[in-house]
């Protein structure tokens, strides 16, 4: 199996959908804001000049631009660069977008794919540290896919680019320089279909994009200790596997759920929701490792309290071990 | 150039009207005798405007419009039934009862998402004449709105993007200037048009009540749109009296064509408006004038269209109601077993 980057991972994904469909468009090409990859962008750039596009810096009607543009014919993928600009685009995304299937009565399809960098990347400052994947999980009629590594980002491309909906997809720009192995050829991983990227009986970790590796992380500091965890990655959203997840928190008893964004109404709360409606008869209450309800102060101490870190998780783990 | 409307492509345009005319009083009727059809922002007065432009688009041509939908989806040839199902709320509608009054959509109609949010149709309008444009067609995007769109930052950057990239786009604004006691728009600009002028779109200003004017001057700019350059088209109307923010009001009766042969029978409240601006008896009169129509063909004209009324109520009425499973149906155009 290749070993590439998953900035590159990401490249080749969108270079395979415009070999193959001739309806794809990219709108914002900055998609690799710098962080790797060079050479194939470059390459993109000189063989599909013609079908990329650098709008003005207006994300409202950007936004807007993709989904019109996906109802009448054509797939393009949206790129916002940082996550928090795609909120002057709220509107087109969940309004526009989200909805426009469901309520013609099924007469169109609005396959646009929305990508963005998000999360506490460092030195963001308050307002280029957001996670805001769960505000659009709470918008019902859009897929969300959250990819964690090379061989994710460059499988779950793949499928949004084959997906009839409106796809919104959002990458930690920490994992850009993240390294792994990529299946060759035709890689695409279906939407719903979370993976088990650890296996272990004591405990489940289930985390989300840059979460997973620091989960993964956790989970070697604690095999030290005899704690073997097992790492569950949803890799979407919407749909969400939650048989897969369900099925691991029955088998070890034990729940801890890793995601950035603020705990309240997050994906970390809906996850642990989900397996308590289940009825999974856990042995220790479940917990959640988040950001705090709070913004991302600029200074780095600030931000190191507020990310969710290795030492975190492990904590949050020997507390369920009990 | 192009080639003026015929005086058969004319009377079909005073038929488009009607029909529109129509199909709204219609709504009002259902209204009164429906409590749970509520609010509708009916297509009075504006027909002129829409109807004259549904004349001179080619098929092919995609539109996005407003909350103010009903007049511009008739226009390009929806179902009167169908549509009124959808008012309704029933499954027969157009939409299967989930867009409402708000979101009247007909794909075959070229009207792909019709958007209740003020500056929706205008920012959906630059996806479509991109696409249409990138697929290699020779056909344009429309933008129906309303003057309050340009509060809205979106418009601006709608127009600097169409500008720009040279998309065939036509702004179509139908600018009716109150809401009941309200403005619709409050723009530092002293005229609209001078918006999109600054961005370097050709800008033209018509008369909306006036259904040839509005027909050729499209016809003129199409030209310049399918050639790919982007232009607003300012319809100035004299707003419906009966159009509020609440449930409609049947404030100047049933439209009665007799009016444009005989306006001293005009009378009541609101005579002047019905007089001076309604420009289906406006229309009327100009055909009757020039000879193109006489008394007898516009009142066969008006006994085909209210039979087709009759039919749609009678279709929309004995619609069902969705099914209350569908609410969870096409949230989606592809499932998973993981949504199940």
């Amino acid at each position: 199996m290749p070993r590439k980057s998953y900035a590159q991972a990401m490249l080749d994904a969108i270079l395979a959908a415009f070999e193959s469909d001739p309806t794809t468009r990219v709108i914002g090409p900055s998609f690799a804001q710098g962080r790797g990859a060079p050479e194939t962008q470059e390459a993109f750039f000189k063989t599909y000049g013609a079908r990329i596009m650098q709008p003005p810096i207006s994300e409202g009607v950007t936004a807007a631009l993709g989904a019109g543009a996906a109802m009448a014919g054509l797939r393009p993928f949206v790129n916002f660069g940082t996550s928090t600009f795609a909120f002057e685009a709220w509107n087109q995304i969940v309004n526009e977008a989200a909805n426009a299937h469901f309520m013609s009565g099924g007469q169109v399809t609005v396959p646009v794919i929305y990508h963005m960098f998000a999360g506490i990347r460092g030195g963001g400052g308050v307002q280029h540290s957001q996670s805001p994947q769960s505000m659009y999980a709470n918008c019902p009629g859009l897929k969300l896919v959250l990819p964690a590594s090379p061989a994710d980002i460059q499988g779950l491309i793949a499928t949004a680019f084959r997906s009839p909906d409106p796809t919104v997809i959002i990458n930690h720009t920490k994992l850009m320089g993240l390294e792994g192995d990529v299946p060759e050829g035709d890689v695409a991983i279906p939407f719903g279909q979370a993976e088990v990227k650890r296996e272990g009986a004591d405990v489940t970790l289930v985390a989300t994009s840059l979460m997973v590796q620091r989960a993964l992380d956790a989970a070697d500091q604690l095999a030290g200790d005899g704690v073997k965890a097992e790492v569950v990655d949803p890799r979407t959203i919407v749909p969400l596997d939650r048989e897969t997840i369900i099925a691991s928190a029955a088998k070890t008893g034990r729940l801890v759920v890793v995601d950035e964004a603020a705990a309240t109404c997050s994906i970390a709360a809906e996850i642990i929701a989900s397996v308590a409606e289940a009825g999974v008869a856990l042995t220790a209450p479940p917990v959640r490792v988040t950001r705090p309800d709070t913004p991302v102060g600029f200074s780095p101490a600030l931000e190191r309290a507020a990310e969710p870190n290795v030492e975190g998780i492990a904590g949050a783990i020997r507390r369920v071990m009990g | 150039m192009t080639e003026a409307l015929t005086g058969e492509d004319r009377v079909a345009l005073f038929a488009r009207m009607l029909l529109m005319r129509r199909f709204e009083e219609m709504i009002i009727h259902v209204a009164q005798d429906n409590t749970d059809i509520g609010r509708n922002h009916l297509y009075i007065g504006h027909e002129a405007t829409g109807a004259a432009v549904a004349q001179v688009l080619q098929p092919g041509d995609l539109a996005h419009t407003t909350h103010r939908n009903h007049g511009h989806l008739i226009a390009r040839g929806a179902d009167p039934g169908k549509a009124l199902a959808e008012i309704m709320g029933r499954a027969g509608g157009l939409n299967q009862g989930r867009g409402g009054t708000w979101h009247l959509t007909d794909r075959e109609a070229g009207f792909r998402s019709t958007s209740a949010m003020v500056g929706g149709s205008i920012g959906l309008s630059i996806g479509s004449g991109y696409a249409l444009r990138e697929l290699g067609t020779d056909n344009v995007a429309v933008a129906f709105f309303g003057d309050g769109v340009l509060d809205e930052g979106i418009s601006y950057e709608a127009l600097n993007f169409a500008s720009q990239y040279d998309l065939p786009v036509l702004f179509v604004c139908e600018n009716n200037e109150r809401e009941g006691a309200h403005e619709t728009s409050r723009l530092a600009a002293s005229r609209l048009t001078d918006v999109p002028r600054a961005l370097g779109i050709e800008v033209a200003t018509v008369d909306g009540h006036d259904a040839d004017a509005v027909a050729a001057r499209t016809a003129e700019l199409l030209v310049t749109v399918r050639g790919g350059r982007p232009v607003f088209l300012e319809s100035q109307l004299e707003r419906w009296p009966g159009s509020h923010q609440v449930k409609p009001e049947f404030v100047t009766g049933v439209t009665d064509l007799s009016h444009a042969w005989d306006p001293a029978a005009i009378s009541g409240e609101h005579a002047g408006w019905i007089r001076d601006f309604d420009p289906i008896l406006r229309f009327a009169r100009t055909l009757l004038d020039d000879g193109t129509a006489s008394r007898e063909e516009i009142a066969a004209i008006d006994a085909r269209t209210i039979e087709t009324m009759a039919a749609a109520r009678a279709f929309a009425e004995a619609s069902p109601y969705p099914d209350p499973e569908a609410a969870a149906h096409d949230v989606f155009a592809e499932r998973s077993a993981a949504d199940a």
